[in-house]
């Protein structure tokens, strides 16, 4: 159980840091075929912006912006985002994850569609990194629906 | 000047070694989490040297960006956890 920080210093940083390291995430989401970076480090981003606010201020606030009910359904829909857009790629006779023959699909040129169609992926595996970077930490700060409950015991001792 | 940055970089290289030595025979954890938060920073400067040496500072810096970002949350995990300890 992660209790509320009593510090001022620490809760003031972290109030005004997270709403720029998840705009930086993005930035890194979006920009990961120009730059170093793409779905899977945003998404360690992003979810270190919501550890950040787990540490400073406690679990309750936690929960309240991001509860583990969501957190399954996020990191369940990253995955069908990801699988989603390979397969669909399937379906119009390409290999899994060939985006090129989507274009008719998205009324562009196929080189435009390689461009969205990795932009999407990214996008999934974004999210899908996130939710479990912070549902692992959920199970391990605290005793979950998820956590096994005959170690629960063992702990409180 | 790319003699300069080599010098830089090799001497950053050279003290993380020295803080290294804390960091592993240190006594005590908050010698440890000290350590380490020197390292992580030391870190981020010889990133951003090696973007200097390679011409291509606008990729490093995001990576040291990210270097520090992430290094300032384990450290205060980490101290978090010996809060929790107590």
């Amino acid at each position: 159980m992660i209790h509320n920080s009593t510090d001022v210093i620490i809760k003031t940083v972290a109030r005004i840091f997270i709403p720029f390291i998840q705009l930086y995430a993005l930035y890194v989401i979006m920009h990961g075929h120009y730059s170093p970076g793409g779905g899977f480090q945003g998404g360690v981003i992003l979810g270190a912006s919501l550890i950040l606010l787990l540490i400073t201020h406690g679990e309750r606030v936690a929960m309240q912006r991001i509860s583990e009910n969501w957190i399954t359904i996020l990191f369940s829909l990253g995955v069908l985002i990801y699988a989603g857009i390979g397969t669909l790629c399937l379906f119009f006779g390409g290999n899994f994850l060939d985006y090129g023959v989507l274009a008719p699909l998205l009324h562009v040129s196929p080189a435009a569609a390689r461009s969205l169609g990795i932009l999407g992926v990214e996008i999934g595996v974004g999210i899908a990194v996130m939710s479990v970077m912070v549902s692992i930490f959920y199970n391990i700060a605290r005793s979950g629906p998820y956590r096994n409950k005959g170690t629960t015991a063992r702990r409180e001792s | 000047m790319i003699d300069f940055l080599y010098g830089i970089g090799f001497g950053l290289c050279f003290l993380v070694l020295v803080v290294l030595y804390r960091g592993i025979f240190g006594p005590g954890v908050y010698n440890r989490i000290a350590a380490v938060s020197a390292v992580g920073t030391k870190t981020l400067i010889i990133l951003l040297i090696m973007g200097f040496i390679y011409n291509r500072v606008d990729m490093f810096i995001d990576i040291s960006m990210v270097y520090a970002l992430l290094n300032f949350v384990g450290t205060l995990a980490a101290a978090k956890y010996l809060e929790m300890e107590k």
